[in-house]
């Protein structure tokens, strides 16, 4: 009797619910009808002219102190397209590409907007983007754009641009009678300078370099081999050329200790270690100067990042992509390519000291070689000969976290490197299925 | 009152027609908000779904369906064991230290000593504090060489540990961290309970004589057990849902220690782009939260008293 | 006897004290963080007191968002809020509580297993519900979902359980109706746990982030939380100011805590006249 009730009343419950879905499910065929890649195609919209087309722009790169520097390049390009209005949207990085998920999943995803390197591959292999064309993009850093190209097309243009250099404090190596890094420095220089700035004090250390995939697959290239083979089929984690290169980078923390350990790390950042004096160099994202010319009482300067059997640089770029769904691709494209390569919009970029954008003329950037510290500002450019793709997959962070892990283990000590990139390497063959 | 049970049909009659305007608000609420997302969560388990395609495309199910794939490949992983490790670390450690302590709160609110006012606000500021906020201040209290924690321990000739770098004392750290934010929401809990005692119990038991650690034990305790009942259901999934602490200050790690259930799912769903997958764990994750639950309620008939 | 009272207080404030001084260390340490300049969150040693405090990150705070419009809108969404839930919730406990019918201890217990749903993943079939309904970008999208707080019903059924029997039954038979029962004997025997629920639903409420995130890209209906994000960037954070928001966050729930504290020590006396 009792039990009958009990399941009379959970189906009657699990009734309406199924109701409810399918009621849900039954009404959204209209909302797919624009879902068939329309992408910024020559549509006769020029008699339209008068009436101003709305689009929304969501982004995070803003946050966090650019806001109003965003807002100055969206005036300017109002003026110059009087027919088209940006609604800007900005979202703190944390919780960004959750909402962004959410959204595109729910199909109210914005006309356009910014996407990390790490998640752009997602987007672009799973059809979420359209093929940005009809824009004139000819002007932007080629590496950049091949960054967000997918099977030859582009799905994003780099609209942000930030490569990473070899900063040091010259205070240090001037107490350790060492001379300053060179652009020719090797990953052997390095070690030298670091073991003699290591010996000026318990608490001072050499070098700081994070062992984790980021630092690492750059790092490989300098000695040559690569995470993954060249047409992208197989992984190659674990090769000679890796392990030497992951070999260098913890022994520096297990060995010569020129590194701090996490313990001797002490929970304290990166950037706040070094600019508390305490590390002679870091490589890390030309985004530190103004943080480091606040911070920093002693003085500091920069030079290309070394390498090994060849050089190889780091370079960070957010992308801005479109919305397959947009009603006005057009309007879209023309604001993204703005964005992203005018040099109205560098120049705004640059006078308040944000990114740099990703152009290949640099001589739009020479009002950013003024400024100083670091005086090596040339440094900067130089980088750019140099630099390396991240090997860009669907699984891009399921990779970088695994390899994360495995390396972070064998900088703590508790797995050799070799078994590292081993376990590293079998993993991402288990979980992750290449094209 | 006496200590009688009202009998079991005492108010059939009335029943679902006397009760259903009562509940009606909430079981809207309930089919709209709860079960529907539910069961959708449920279908989605059953997919390949990435998060990013269209969920209400009419062949969704058609083109994603992959039945059990994922709870095969989930309950076969070593990292899924792993994690559940991890957690049932944390309740078993958290529970009884968080349970200590809110008591301990609830008795000292209960009190009838001056500034008991200033003591309940004071108390209750972790809790208040959000938790980005006091998980990064935590971070730097229990850093090991800089930290204010390891410097007071010196101050005792203690060597203290490597706390959130060490993997044996990550998760004591962070159940430690989760104590001190959580004492004074369970503890108010309580010790609404406590206030809530009759107070001619105590009256008869001074006039016995009792003191205080009697009086604590043989009436508080009792009759604050429903209080107590519900602070260990809610501690314990709460528990089991254990995210943004580890998140802020561990990120899962040192090497895997602090990895827990949440964490994972929210990787897989929001950072791998395998919602199928994640929908699937948070499933199981939920299928084992009820049963633990269910223990709970079958065991609460053995020392929880209701009715005064 | 004088004597043993005056150790036993002396112990208590000893106790009393020491816990304070845990619980809120943290907190001074959060206000001294907020004063301090970037360069000074990084000296060794610590630098327990900001040296030259400043103001910098308050102001960095109020200069990024309309700040009167944001508290408004947080502060519209977390009353409603709070006022659904216990309206909702103790209508419902009431019912769970004290009638008898049929169904009713399997209801509950679907209520309590929906207090167990990891929320990561109905996140993205409710935003689609939402979106069926219409509700994108509205308050009532954040506010809604209130109706149907398992948590609160839970709490609630645990306290008027302990309410005796005889005590409703009284009443029925001096011939009040049953929604008389509920609102002059139930409620009032509950305020003790009705303060505290209000207290922490207001203040759940109030900190949520994620949903409303999710709900309202209106930038006029941006709650608090959601503007305090936009201080995170890409690759750096400034302690100083996050400390600072989340300081000014925390203002509105402790002047709410401080109110729900009179109605505890209200419902004190009320907590007397039971049984």
């Amino acid at each position: 009797m009792m039990k009958k009730s009990k399941l009379f009343s959970l189906i009657a419950l699990l009734l309406t619910a199924v109701l409810l879905l399918s009621a849900c499910g039954g009404n959204n065929t209209a909302n797919n009808a624009g879902n068939g890649g329309n992408t910024a195609q020559n549509d006769t919209q020029g008699g339209d002219a008068a009436e101003p087309v709305t689009i929304t722009y969501c982004n995070f790169n803003s946050s966090g102190g650019n806001e109003e520097t965003l807002a100055k390049m969206v005036a300017a390009f109002e003026t110059e397209y009087p027919n088209i209005k940006v609604e800007v949207e900005t979202i703190g990085f944390d919780d960004y590409f959750t909402q962004m998920q959410t959204r595109v999943a729910g199909g109210t995803a914005p006309d356009c907007y910014e996407l990390n390197i790490e998640n752009f591959a997602a987007y672009a292999n799973k059809g979420m983007l359209a093929e940005i064309t009809g824009v004139d993009v000819s002007g932007l850093n080629d590496t950049a754009l091949n960054a967000f190209k997918v099977d030859g097309k582009q799905y994003g243009l780099p609209e942000s641009f930030s490569n990473v250099v070899l900063i040091y404090n010259k205070d240090l190596f001037d107490q350790a009678g060492v001379d300053y890094p060179t652009a020719d420095w090797t990953q052997d220089d390095v070690q030298d300078a670091a073991e003699k700035i290591r010996a000026l004090g318990d608490d001072i250390f050499g070098i700081w370099q994070p062992i984790t995939y980021n630092e690492f697959f750059k790092v490989v290239a300098q000695y040559g081999g690569a995470l993954l083979n060249e047409d992208k089929t197989a992984f190659t984690i674990n090769s000679p050329e890796n392990l030497e290169a992951a070999t260098v980078l913890v022994d520096r923390v297990l060995e010569s200790n020129v590194q701090p350990n996490a313990v001797q790390q002490g929970g304290m950042g990166d950037w706040d270690m070094f600019m508390s004096g305490r590390l002679g160099m870091i490589p890390t994202g030309i985004w530190a100067f103004q943080t480091f010319t606040d911070g920093c009482d002693f003085a500091w300067d920069i030079a290309v990042e070394p390498g090994s059997t060849q050089k190889a640089t780091h370079f960070f770029s957010n992308c801005v992509v479109m919305n397959p769904e947009t009603e006005h691709p057009e309007e879209v494209a023309a604001w993204l390519a703005w964005l992203a390569s005018s040099t109205a919009s560098a120049d705004i970029r640059l006078e308040a000291g944000w990114d740099l954008p990703a152009l290949k003329d640099l001589d739009a950037l020479s009002s950013y070689l003024e400024v100083t510290p670091p005086d090596n500002r040339e440094a900067v450019f130089e980088s750019l000969d140099y630099l390396v793709m991240p090997p860009v997959i669907e699984d891009y962070a399921l990779m970088s976290d695994i390899i994360s892990q495995k390396l972070a283990a064998a900088a703590e000590g508790t797995i050799t490197v070799q078994e590292a990139l081993d376990q590293a390497q079998a993993e991402c063959e288990a979980q992750i299925k290449l094209a | 009152m006496k200590n009688r049970l009202p009998p079991r049909r005492k108010r059939g009659g009335e029943g679902l027609v006397t009760a259903s305007p009562f509940l009606l608000p909430s079981l809207i609420g309930l089919l709209v908000f709860s079960l529907l997302p539910l069961i959708i969560s449920g279908l989605i388990s059953l997919t390949d779904w990435n998060g990013l395609d269209r969920l209400t495309d009419p062949d969704f199910l058609q083109d994603h369906f992959v039945g059990l794939a994922n709870y095969k490949s989930i309950l076969t992983t070593p990292e899924f064991w792993n994690t559940l490790g991890n957690t049932m670390e944390y309740i078993v450690l958290y529970i009884p230290l968080m349970l200590a302590a809110s008591l301990l709160v609830a008795y000292l609110l209960s009190r009838p000593h001056r500034g008991i006012g200033a003591f309940r606000v004071v108390y209750y500021i972790p809790v208040l504090t959000s938790w980005v906020a006091a998980s990064l201040i935590w971070k730097s209290v229990l850093a090991p060489q800089y930290g204010a924690m390891n410097g007071i321990l010196a101050w005792f000739g203690i060597q203290g540990p490597g706390w959130l770098l060490d993997e044996a004392w990550a998760m004591p750290a962070i159940v430690l961290v989760s104590v001190w934010k959580d004492m004074g929401f369970f503890g108010l809990i309580l010790l609404s309970g406590v206030v809530g005692i009759n107070k001619t119990y105590y009256e008869a038991a001074d006039i016995d004589g009792a003191g205080g650690w009697t009086k604590f034990t043989r009436i508080t305790l009792p009759l604050l057990t429903p209080s107590i009942f519900y602070v260990v259901i809610v501690a314990m999934i709460n528990g089991f849902q254990l995210f943004p602490q580890v998140m802020i200050m561990t990120g899962g790690g040192p090497n895997g220690a602090t990895q827990v259930m949440v964490e994972r799912i929210y990787q897989y769903g929001f950072r791998y782009y395998r919602m199928g997958y994640a929908a699937a764990f948070s499933w199981i994750l939920f299928v084992i939260i009820m049963v633990f639950t269910a223990i709970q309620m079958k065991g609460q008939e053995r020392w929880v008293h209701y009715d005064s | 006897m004088t004597a043993k009272k005056r150790v036993n207080t002396a112990l208590f404030y000893a106790v009393a004290i020491a816990l304070a001084v845990l619980a809120m260390v943290p907190f001074l340490w959060m206000i001294a963080t907020s004063f301090k300049s970037r360069g000074a969150l990084m000296s060794i040693p610590i630098e327990w007191l900001p040296k030259e405090p400043t103001w910098d990150a308050y102001i960095k705070v109020f200069s990024k968002f309309p700040f009167a419009r944001t508290i408004a809108n947080s502060l519209f969404i977390s009353v409603s809020y709070t006022a659904i839930t216990l309206f909702s919730a103790s209508l419902a406990a009431f019912a769970f509580a004290k009638i008898r019918f049929f169904g009713g201890r399997l209801l509950l217990s679907v209520y309590l297993a929906m207090m167990m749903i990891p929320t990561q993943v109905t996140m993205i079939p409710l935003f689609v519900i939402m979106n069926k309904l219409g509700l994108t970008d509205t308050y009532a999208s954040v506010i809604m979902p209130s109706i149907f707080r398992p948590f609160a019903v839970f709490l609630l059924v645990q306290q008027m359980r302990t309410i005796p029997n005889d005590f409703l039954d009284a009443a029925r038979i001096d011939g009040a109706g049953i929604f008389q029962v509920y609102r002059k004997i139930a409620l009032p025997l509950c305020i003790p746990s009705l303060a505290t629920l209000s207290i922490t639903t207001f203040m759940e409420s109030w900190n949520d982030y994620l949903w409303p995130l999710l709900m309202l890209s209106d930038k006029n209906k941006m709650t608090l939380p959601i503007a305090l994000s936009t201080l995170n960037g890409q690759y750096n954070t400034e302690y100083n100011v996050l400390m600072a928001g989340s300081l000014i966050s925390m203002i509105p729930i402790i002047i709410i805590y401080v109110i729900a504290q009179k109605q505890f020590k209200n419902g004190m006396m009320a907590g007397g006249i039971k049984g």
